[in-house]
């Protein structure tokens, strides 16, 4: 008898990491051998791409000093060396992904489990609040080490082929980096998981967190003498660990501290906080302010205000730099010719440099637009998952006129987000005294919204179709469009597959004009997947979560 | 009269599994109705089906006349419903969600809201979040009452509350039957349908199986009985209607369906001590048709 309680004592012990790692894992795996694939094309497409020495090096010249470049996805090093631009062209990206996954696994297997009530009971069993903590990072840490393992393996494969020639230890060692944004911000999702009382706010917290990181590197890397700021900034060290280019074990210090640190700290503050509480938490009484809560269009402007305010000023935050960026990457930098080619190619006639750079650049502006529009599905699959979508419906209100309001909502953040990248935009090209007009500004604003418009439309006929797989399936799509504009081009020429890139359809306005055409197009599209949505919405059985 | 609610051959399966089949069922205006049933037996069902959140496999169900499937909001026009589970937005305050909920609901007594939330003692400056599951029932509850709708949809309306918080319900749900408002109360707690109910409807297995008035369905029901002797007991198991007899000692307790004479005359002739027969309680005549009976076969996800 007492070895059998021993071994359910045992079993107690671990059982919130095994199941904690269990699903970050799943994630974990599917992100890894996305990462790996990523890696392991831009390794063997190089020689493609660049046959001939000649041809490397007049690759490196053109993008190795574009000062704009370098302040999204990071300092070039050796760019002439197949590890300089594998190490280049994705890192950055990885960076940013590999973050973003780790807040949001942190926020969803700590903050979202108590939030729903779960954590509960299992703070009933054989455990306490600091310990069940000190399990459920240990199975982040496992779904950060699957995540590693995928990355590492498939760079080794493709490090090992004649043609790439990477040493297994800086294949690992890349992994490792490509890697190393994701652990920081799994601890860091840990730490805002205690400190506020929703999913939610943690989000946004450690969201802040990774902006200001991502900020801070950006100056340091795109303002000639401010190198030494990439110290400052977690997402900085990452980058001085240079894989592939003379990998700096060095900069592992401070990410290993600030992991251990702040993954510590969650454990303390679990322990020391009341179960369902938060450091910064809100008060719990307020006065009523029902202005807005007429109706279900005024509802979801109170609930999502702030994550709609968050996203406008973060883009038109980011427009501000890109557009203070553009002007250093104008002035007499080889780049430009290699942007303005591509801008030809592409399909336009770049009216300058700085409106070339900035035509590129808004592209990602409308992938980042087309996310916000996807967190208002998913916002709208979340009160109907959550039960809240009863209490509106058992009354005096339509199926239609509900979603119909969600859309419209959706519509105005989506319309409200272009238009601040186009006043951001203007401003930072505005303070560098660069020549782009607030009314191009203003198109290339309306132009990132278009994707973002598509987008909201595919998703409301998903959202009445699937409901519990359209959020999935929808960020699968943004996703897919995206890295088919990456790297679509480099794998195949089949038009089909490249035509999938939503973004690919507009012109880099302000470098071309608004392609009324393509915008008809995927509006007409939106608006009619939007009608079939609402219709098909209105047919189907209300889904929990 | 229009029926507040009337349901024709609803029937409604998720998958393979059936949850309800061909139920008719009918509330008539300013009528309670007990609607009993174990879990998984169909309740929720029933009522996300008559509230248009689920379309029926097959039937149809009326509110006061009004398609529920074709014109849900027209039909929610009359009714008020408050479910099992109380899933309100956090963020909100207690007062805040009520505003809401009134102004979506079309009408509100705005002044025996006020009067409702202080006889169920909620605090309506607190946020959804900081209140218990009781005091987000009590939210809805609130919500419900206060519109003074027709038609009240209650599934398991009390689950959370205390028992005087109960009794306030109670209180609230007899006053608007007064008021001839008509009320369909799903509910687990027998003795709260019990005293509220002007009629009952049992289901299993998404069957409807027996409905009527507490009085109808004693009268088909067992009698119970319990006798103490002088002496041994007779043999009382062989009297024409005399089921489940059990004998401790003296002492005899048995239950007798239809006429009670034939074992009154074996009772006078053996020298009987002590006797007491009584009504079945709405437990008993529940128990009765689920404890001998299998299972109700397997949970159905209601919310599906």
């Amino acid at each position: 008898m007492r070895h059998e309680t021993g071994v359910r004592d045992r079993q107690a012990a671990t059982a919130i990491a095994w199941a904690t790692a269990k699903r970050a894992a799943r994630s974990g795996a599917v992100w890894g051998a996305l990462f790996g694939v990523l890696v392991l094309n831009e390794a063997l497409s190089y020689h493609k791409n660049f046959p001939t020495a000649a041809s490397q090096h007049k690759f490196a010249q053109a993008f190795g000093g574009n000062a704009g470049l370098t302040a999204i996805v990071g300092a070039a090093r050796r760019l002439d060396t197949i590890g300089g631009f594998v190490a280049w062209r994705v890192f950055g990206l990885l960076i940013i992904v590999g973050a973003v996954w780790g807040l949001l696994a942190a926020t969803r297997l700590l903050r979202r489990e108590e939030d729903a009530g779960r954590w509960e009971l299992l703070l009933a069993g054989q455990t306490t609040r600091r310990h069940a903590t000190v399990q459920a990072i240990a199975g982040l840490a496992a779904g950060w080490a699957v995540l590693w393992a995928l990355t590492a393996a498939l760079t080794v494969v493709a490090g090992s082929r004649a043609s790439v020639g990477f040493p297994v230890s800086a294949s690992l060692f890349y992994a490792t980096a490509a890697t190393a944004s994701a652990v920081m911000f799994l601890a860091i999702g840990a730490l805002a998981s205690q400190l506020t009382p929703t999913r939610r706010q943690a989000n946004g917290l450690a969201a802040a967190v990774f902006g200001v990181a991502f900020l801070i590197r950006m100056v340091a890397d795109g303002v000639t003498g401010l190198a030494w700021l990439r110290w400052v900034s977690p997402l900085g060290w990452v980058e001085n660990l240079h894989p592939l280019t003379g990998s700096e074990p060095l900069a592992l210090v401070p990410i290993v501290l600030l992991t251990v640190g702040t993954a510590g700290a969650a454990v303390i503050l679990a322990g020391r906080r009341d179960l369902g509480a938060a450091v910064l938490a809100r008060h719990q009484s307020a006065k009523a302010s029902t202005r807005l809560l007429r109706g279900p269009a005024g509802l979801v402007i109170r609930l999502e205000r702030w994550v709609a305010l968050a996203w406008i000023g973060g883009l038109a935050i980011l427009a501000a730099i890109f557009g203070v960026v553009a002007q250093s990457a104008a002035v007499g930098n080889v780049a430009v010719e290699a942007i303005e080619q591509q801008v030809s190619r592409l399909g336009g006639h770049p009216g300058g440099a700085t409106t070339a750079w900035i035509g590129y650049e808004f592209l990602y502006l409308a992938a980042l637009v087309a996310f916000a529009a996807a967190a208002q599905i998913s916002a709208a699959r979340g009160e109907e998952a959550d039960g809240h979508l009863d209490n509106l419906l058992a009354r005096q209100l339509n199926r239609g006129t509900w979603l119909a309001g969600r859309l419209g909502f959706g519509v105005a953040l989506v319309l409200a987000a272009g238009l601040a990248t186009g006043v951001g935009g203007w401003i930072g090209v505005a303070a560098r005294h660069g020549g782009i007009g607030l009314a191009a500004m203003m198109q290339a604003g309306l132009n990132v919204a278009v994707p973002a418009l598509f987008i909201l439309g595919v998703g409301a006929l998903l959202y009445g179709l699937l409901p519990r797989l359209a959020v999935p399936i929808l960020y699968a799509v943004i996703l897919w469009s995206f890295l088919i504009e990456i790297i679509g081009s480099s794998i195949t020429s089949n038009h089909w597959l490249l035509d999938t890139a939503i973004l690919s359809h507009l012109g880099p306005v302000p470098a071309t004009t608004l392609n009324w055409t393509a915008i008809t197009w995927l509006t007409g599209l939106a608006l009619t997947a939007a009608l079939a949505g609402v219709a098909a919405f209105n047919r189907r059985d209300l889904a929990a979560a | 009269m229009v029926a507040a609610i009337r349901t024709e051959s609803l029937a409604k399966s998720f998958g393979a599994t059936v949850a309800l089949r061909s139920l008719d069922l009918e509330v008539a205006e300013g009528e309670v109705l007990g609607y009993l049933g174990p879990n998984g037996a169909g309740k929720t069902t029933t009522i996300r089906c008559l509230l248009g959140m689920i379309r029926p496999s097959a039937g149809r169900a009326e509110i006061f006349g009004v398609d529920a499937q074709a014109h849900p909001a027209q039909a929610h026009r009359r009714l008020a419903y408050v479910p099992g589970e109380a899933n309100l937005w956090p963020g909100l305050t207690g007062s805040e969600t009520l505003h809401l909920l009134g102004r979506v609901q079309g009408r509100v007594d705005s002044a025996y809201r006020d009067e409702l939330i202080g006889r169920f003692q909620l605090d309506p400056s607190k946020r959804v979040r900081a209140y218990s599951k009781g005091n987000r029932q009590k939210v809805l509850l609130i919500a419900a009452l206060s519109s003074r709708a027709d038609l009240l949809i209650l599934d398991e309306p009390t689950s959370g509350l205390d028992p005087l918080m109960e009794e306030t319900f109670r209180e609230c749900v007899a006053a608007a039957r007064r008021r001839g408002q008509a009320v369909f109360l799903s509910s687990h707690i027998l003795s709260e349908v019990e005293a509220l109910s002007d009629r009952v409807a049992i289901l299993r297995a998404g069957e409807l199986i027996e409905v009527g008035t507490l009085a109808q369905m004693r009268h088909l029901s067992a009698l119970s009985v319990d006798a103490t002797f002088d002496a041994t007991p007779p043999d009382l198991s062989r009297i024409p209607g005399v089921t489940a007899v059990d004998v401790e000692g003296n002492r005899v307790r048995c239950q007798v369906v239809g006429s009670v004479e034939p074992l009154l005359g074996v009772l006078a002739a053996s020298g009987v001590h002590q006797l007491l027969s009584r009504e079945p309680s709405l437990e008993e005549l529940f128990l009765a048709h689920y404890g001998r009976e299998p299972a109700a076969g397997p949970e159905v996800s209601h919310a599906a």
